[in-house]
């Protein structure tokens, strides 16, 4: 009983305090719910990107070339091996299946191929890779492990296009990072500011609860609160924010980002979005509140 | 109840406040602690209610030394401890009963009884119709005993009270007087700090004169009335 007659008073106590002073409050809750927003959409753009990225990058694959005496017992066994090494799907191409498609690509000018009197193309291995191979470091060194095998003659898996899409998400990735730093200070700084100022305007309250026998605990546990819910409010606001921007941007009016649409819609993950985004403002306005608490509450 | 021995308060830079006080006061004791101005008497109550700590000598409150107190324990030795201040420490922005129920918010009453109670201690002293008002609204002496009652709501075994009478008219403090003694028979040990000579005269009770910081009579029944004869 004691204890929920004691929360009850801390939340009755943080919510009012925030009511007395509803101006500094609302100038807490925006300015953190803006460097939440700050953060979800750079968080939405990198996703969206990613998104990108993998399908464009849906046909990357390996391609294998084998010897021509390459025995069909050890075609296979290196078939079953990239299988199982990228998770992805191996299909052999013989020499003339190789010349058919090429044909076949050439149009009117692939008669000539038939003029040929040997077929000139190697047989090859082809890899469909999935999502999460396509990470260009990896399949470097499993292109370069892949050369040095008995009966492969080369490798090609378009090297430079992917490495060119990983930087960029890489760039995007450190962007994030930063924007997720400088929120972080950010919100920290504005919420123990905000705190201070309330722990200033209730010095005597707190005097008066060390005499009658408050601990120290029952003294910081209503900033704390308020921390939480100024946390609370602005992840809030920020994904009601976030919500509203995305729709915009799958609405007619957002036609000048129309590229980034995957069938018409952006890709958002928003039970992901929508935890982080709470999740992150109920821990910032909570480490906000434990700084002011710790550095200009004397209890 | 509250025993102190050879205790010396000093503040760095200033000669001695208290200076080697030995006193014992019993449980349901009722106590008057007197002298001039700047003799020590608030400090003496800081010290009792942990406000200060003593820079030499030993102080034991309710049997528990507090030299051997952590700071993490004084806060529930606190609430044993009633103190009504000099100058209230009402806080404006609350009313009058929720003033009042302070003391038992911090020990987590529930909400419905802390009302209660404080209306309750309210119509005591007669202030219960000013329940829901802002200690603003209220007179120097109506300010006093709301503070009396945020002292006594939580039935405290020690009542502390610096000048509790000093803004009340004769007939109040007559009703002031009745209200701690009504407390001290109830088993409530009480300490009052006054200037007030009728008070000590009326009420003879025993009356600790300090002076300089340093207790120099320690006298009951009609020597204590003669004791104020000193300061007029």
């Amino acid at each position: 009983m004691s204890a929920l007659s004691n929360t009850s008073y801390f939340v009755r106590t943080a919510l009012g305090s925030m009511w007395r002073s509803p101006f500094v409050h609302v100038i807490a809750v925006a300015s953190l719910a803006l460097a939440l927003v700050g953060y979800g959409v750079a968080r939405v753009a990198s996703d969206q990107l990613e998104h990108l990225i993998q399908s464009l990058g849906s046909d990357v694959e390996l391609t294998v070339y084998l010897a021509d005496d390459a025995p069909a017992d050890q075609v296979e066994a290196l078939r079953l091996a990239l299988e199982q090494r990228t998770h992805g799907v191996a299909v052999v191409v013989t020499p003339a299946q190789a010349l058919g498609r090429l044909a076949q690509q050439l149009g009117e000018d692939g008669r000539a191929l038939t003029e040929l009197t040997e077929n000139p193309l190697p047989a090859s291995l082809e890899v469909k890779l999935p999502a999460e191979g396509r990470d260009a470091t990896a399949l470097k060194a499993l292109a370069a492990q892949t050369r040095s095998l008995a009966f492969v003659t080369g490798v090609d898996y378009g090297e430079e296009a992917l490495e060119r899409l990983s930087m960029i998400a890489k760039a995007l990735r450190l962007v994030g990072l930063v924007v997720f730093a400088l929120v972080f200070v950010t919100a920290v700084i504005i919420v123990s500011a905000t705190l201070q100022l309330a722990i200033f305007a209730r010095r005597e309250e707190i005097e008066i609860q060390k005499l009658v026998g408050g601990t120290d605990r029952f003294v910081r546990m209503p900033f704390l609160i308020e921390g939480l819910l100024q946390g609370l409010l602005a992840g809030g606001g920020a994904l009601a924010a976030m919500v509203g921007l995305v729709r915009y941007l799958e609405s007619d009016r957002g036609a000048s980002v129309a590229f980034l649409r995957l069938n018409g819609h952006l890709a958002v993950d928003w039970v992901r979005l929508g935890s982080e985004q709470l999740g992150l403002g109920l821990s910032l306005g909570l480490l906000g509140s434990f700084v002011a608490v710790r550095r200009f509450l004397r209890v | 109840m509250i025993q102190m021995f050879h205790v010396t308060k000093a503040y760095p830079g200033d000669p001695p406040t208290l200076v080697d006080i030995n006193l014992d006061i019993g449980k349901a004791e009722f106590v008057f602690l007197t002298g001039p101005s700047g003799a020590g008497k608030s400090t003496l109550l800081k010290l009792m209610f942990l406000a200060e700590r003593p820079t030499r000598g030993q102080i034991l409150i309710a049997g528990r030394n507090i030299a051997r107190l952590r700071e993490s324990g004084i806060p529930y030795l606190r609430r044993n401890i009633g103190v009504v201040f000099q100058d209230f420490k009402l806080l404006p922005n609350r009313t009058v009963a929720e003033n009042v129920g302070f003391t038992l918010d911090v020990i987590g009453t529930d909400r419905d009884e802390v009302r209660e109670r404080s209306v309750k201690m309210l119509r005591r002293v007669g202030l219960e119709h000013k329940a829901d008002v802002s200690p603003l609204k209220l007179s120097g002496g109506e300010q006093q005993r709301v503070s009396l009652c945020r002292a006594l709501v939580n039935d405290p075994a020690i009542l502390l009270a610096d000048e509790p009478t000093g803004n009340l008219d004769p007939a109040l403090t007559v009703e002031m007087m009745d209200l701690l003694n009504d407390v001290n028979a109830r088993g409530t040990t009480v300490v009052v700090a006054t200037h007030d000579a009728s008070l000590i005269g009326r009420y003879q009770k025993r009356t600790l004169r300090l002076e300089k910081g340093t207790v120099t009579a320690d006298e009951k029944g009609a020597k204590a009335a003669r004791l104020m004869a000193l300061d007029t």
